[in-house]
């Protein structure tokens, strides 16, 4: 006990700040990583098109604008959070906006999984997805998903924590919001190239 | 952890019974999910088995500091004191802990236990394979060994440098007072902790009949101990990804003043490295076992040519993760010995720059080889000249290390203790392993070796005769540290010289059966390739006892071995300034780096 002067919760806070955006943005490569891979089965299974069943003939999909709507929540919520991070006052409610976008985002993307078009029947009647199209199309969706519970509970601390401002160290409040910040802009541009790489059906 | 498994348990059974019994057939086909008896029962496993995760990492109150975030309410000093089982005695080893040490301690353990039942399942491979048409197992059984021993060893293996000695001591080796991120650092573990009942599982539910590359379209049709080895892999690759961040964000922020890049130990340069090369490698094979669990599940057909799918794009997102897995299990090894050789012979490491320049070389040329893997699969031929190149180029920076190490060796007088021994025994390793690489990567020869024992006998020459070697070395090095006592001498020498020269006997058998032709995977074989398996069992009995005579030595040395004094080698690393037992914080004043921790036969400042 005698030590805990040298522990590193008691590092300055834009030392802890630096460390924890440096830690998130290793994270962000190892997810970086992942959409590479989603993009590359997309473009991989698309021009292999293996028995012209890429999309088979008759199979409906969803319109041009729909993959763009899906992720627009992600833009929209990162706009949000740069505002915010600018006007400290109004991080809790920018924040909670931010949120509220995020969860609208999950619930139209659940709607999407619910009501896909392209699920077909076999010979005995069971159901499956036809055609490589909608297998990607699936992984992309369920990506999504994930990736707005995770920043809708990052957006929905920072907006707690915006309105107990007050209460808490502001400049390492200050670096946390840059720390998400990082996220955010993540988000939004991993939003971006699946929403341009579904654009190719 | 009790409680863990407790919340655990009931998380996997509540899901278990929840998909079974009231998410019934009318209520899923209402719902155009009417799936087929083997596809839902897929669903109810996997499903059961992140709950089982999930409920595990509540119960141990993994998930307390994301809450505390999220409520704005943070951890104060009081209970991150407590969380880093501060005054806490044996009982914090089993529990969730942030204290890097009881992680390392927590690592070692882990590995251990892989490790043992990885090679407890290839003695019973060898054993197997002694005589042409023995039933000691059934081929369906010898399948599932093939496969959990593949992938349970290399788990173990990935870890075994950078789990333990990672996280034990090289914070201690760069001066900082803790792990970046301290809970992502216990997360890590428990993470993957909850991975190996998953993995286990696989034997009661019908074994992995695919090998540890779970190649699709074979891995979408096997029967559910299927679903226990990508639930396992995606655990493991979540794992992997929050330790390497944690790994490298330590090293590149909390190095201690004076530690500038030139000054740092070669052991974390090279763990460095490894687990950055990891980061954006594992999640490609993540998401090959995502889409492998999708065409299990929901009936789509990444994999299935008739919905448009393609057994090759598994064959290249497994082998663009699983070429660089290689690396990430050699490169901490080599590096532990690189950090042993200097301390032994007294030397300075011989040309700090070109082991860099070797470590890095090999992580970049890694991304560019995998698909010699598919020289033979049919998979675009016209590429196989370029691959061929790349993969022949990387024997140059391999060439670098062994220039180090050599180089560092020269005209020294050896100190020739037990980590001293497996660095030369990495040395002949490496090389054979090395050389025998060379000759796959070349097509034509490929052509005649690719699926033979030959191959086999080559990988294990790279990862179990230089990585593994490098993490025996390692543990013998930081035993004392670590434990606080001095590992069994005469038990340890005993169980190098039958672990070494069983090796050469078991794998050079083998190199002689696969130039021969004898195809690997296959549970029997034909009568003239007798007396080539006949000496590999002979040899793997003798690695096998040496095993578990070093396993004893570790067991008794650690219960009551002889005390360690502080810094039993003379090393000039930091983590041999500080006593055992480690305090908390690990170092009484922050200390401040004045030279490079080699330089021996130089003047210490």
């Amino acid at each position: 006990m005698a030590n805990t002067e040298f522990h590193m919760h008691h590092d300055s806070p834009e030392k802890v700040g630096r460390r924890e955006r440096l830690g998130v943005r290793i994270l962000i490569v190892a997810d970086a990583s992942f959409l590479f891979a989603m993009v590359f089965s997309w473009f991989y299974l698309r021009n292999l098109n293996a028995n012209d069943a890429w999309l088979p003939k008759g199979v409906k999909t969803f319109g041009a604008a729909t993959s763009w709507i899906a992720i627009a929540p992600y833009i929209v919520s990162f706009l949000f959070h740069r505002i915010a991070m600018r006007d400290k006052a109004m991080r809790g409610p920018l924040m909670t906006l931010a949120f509220a976008v995020l969860v609208i985002g999950a619930v139209y993307q659940w709607h999407l999984i619910s009501h896909m078009p392209f699920v077909a029947q076999d010979d005995n009647g069971r159901p499956y997805y036809n055609g490589a199209y909608a297998s990607n199309w699936i992984l992309f969706a369920g990506s999504n998903m994930f990736h707005y519970i995770l920043t809708g509970f990052i957006a929905l601390g920072l907006a707690i924590r915006g309105f107990r401002g007050n209460l808490l160290d502001a400049v390492l409040e200050d670096w946390r919001q840059k720390v998400a910040g990082s996220w955010f802009t993540w988000v939004a541009i991993g939003g971006v190239i699946s929403a341009i790489t579904m654009s190719f059906k | 952890m009790g409680t863990g498994t407790i919340v655990g348990v009931i998380f996997a059974l509540v899901t278990y019974y929840v998909l079974r019994h009231h998410y019934s057939s009318p209520w899923r086909h209402n719902h155009g999910m009417d799936l087929t008896n083997t596809h839902f029962e897929n669903v109810t496993l996997i499903c059961s088995m992140f709950a089982w995760s999930l409920g595990f990492l509540v119960g141990i109150g993994a998930f307390i500091g994301p809450f505390r975030w999220l409520i704005g309410k943070d951890l104060t000093d009081e209970e991150n004191l407590y969380l880093a089982g501060d005054g806490q005695g044996i009982s914090r080893y089993f529990r969730y802990c942030t204290d890097h040490k009881v992680v390392g301690i927590q690592y070692l353990v882990g590995v251990m236990i892989l490790l043992g039942s990885g090679g407890t399942m290839a003695m019973m491979i060898r054993t197997n394979l002694a005589t042409p048409g023995s039933h000691f197992v059934t081929p369906i059984v010898y399948n599932s060994l093939v496969g959990l021993h593949g992938i349970t060893m290399i788990i173990g293996l990935i870890i075994a440098l950078t789990g333990p000695f990672g996280n034990f001591i090289m914070p201690i080796m760069i001066g900082a007072a803790d792990m970046a991120f301290p809970r992502l650092n216990a997360l890590s573990w428990w993470v993957l902790f909850t991975a190996i009942p998953v993995l286990s599982s696989a034997w009661f539910l019908g074994g992995i009949p695919t090998g540890w590359t779970a190649y699709a379209p074979l891995s979408t049709q096997a029967g559910p101990g299927m679903d226990a080895f990508l639930v396992t892999i995606i655990i493991f690759a979540v794992s992997t990804a929050v330790a390497g961040a944690n790994i490298t964000t330590t090293v590149v922020a909390m190095r201690a003043k004076g530690m500038s890049w030139n000054r740092v130990p070669i052991f974390v340069i090279g763990s460095t490295i490894s687990v950055a090369l990891a980061v954006p490698a594992f999640p490609t094979f993540m998401a090959a076992m995502v889409q492998t669990g999708l065409d299990r599940t929901l009936t789509t057909g990444f994999y299935n040519a008739q919905q448009g799918g393609s057994g090759w794009l598994y064959a290249n997102l497994f082998w663009i993760m699983g070429h660089p897995e290689v690396y990430v299990i050699l490169i901490p090894g080599v590096a532990a010995l690189m950090e042993i050789a200097p301390v032994f012979v007294r030397k300075p490491l011989f040309s700090f720059g070109a082991a860099i320049a070797g470590f890095a070389g090999i992580a970049g040329l890694s991304v560019l080889v995998w698909a010699h893997h598919m020289y033979m699969a049919g998979w675009m031929p016209s590429l196989n000249g370029p691959f061929m190149i790349t993969t022949e180029f990387i024997s140059v920076p391999t060439g670098l290390l062994f220039l180090v190490v050599i180089g560092t060796l020269w005209r020294g007088k050896p100190w020739l203790k037990m980590p001293m021994l497996c660095v030369y025994a990495m040395l002949w390793n490496l090389l054979i392993g090395g050389i025998t690489g060379i000759f796959l990567s070349d097509v034509p020869a490929d052509n005649y070796l690719h699926g033979s024992m030959f191959v086999t006998a080559h990988f294990h020459y790279t990862l179990m005769g230089a990585a593994l070697t490098g993490a025996i070395g390692g543990l013998a090095y930081w035993f004392p540290k670590m434990t606080g006592r001095m590992l069994n001498e005469p038990a340890s020498y005993a169980s190098f010289w039958f672990i070494q020269i069983g090796f050469q006997v078991l794998f050079l058998g083998m190199f002689m059966a696969g130039a021969e032709g004898q195809p690997r995977r296959v549970a029997d074989y034909a009568q003239v390739f007798a007396h080539s398996d006949l000496v590999s069992t002979v040899g793997a009995y003798s690695v096998g006892l040496g095993f578990i005579i070093l396993l004893w030595a570790v067991i008794h040395s650690w219960r009551s071995g002889k005390v360690a004094p502080m810094n039993p080698w003379g090393a000039k690393t930091l983590e041999w300034t500080v006593p055992y037992p480690v305090p908390l914080v690990n170092f009484d004043e922050a200390p401040v780096v004045k030279s490079d921790p080699y330089g021996y036969g130089r003047k210490v400042e």
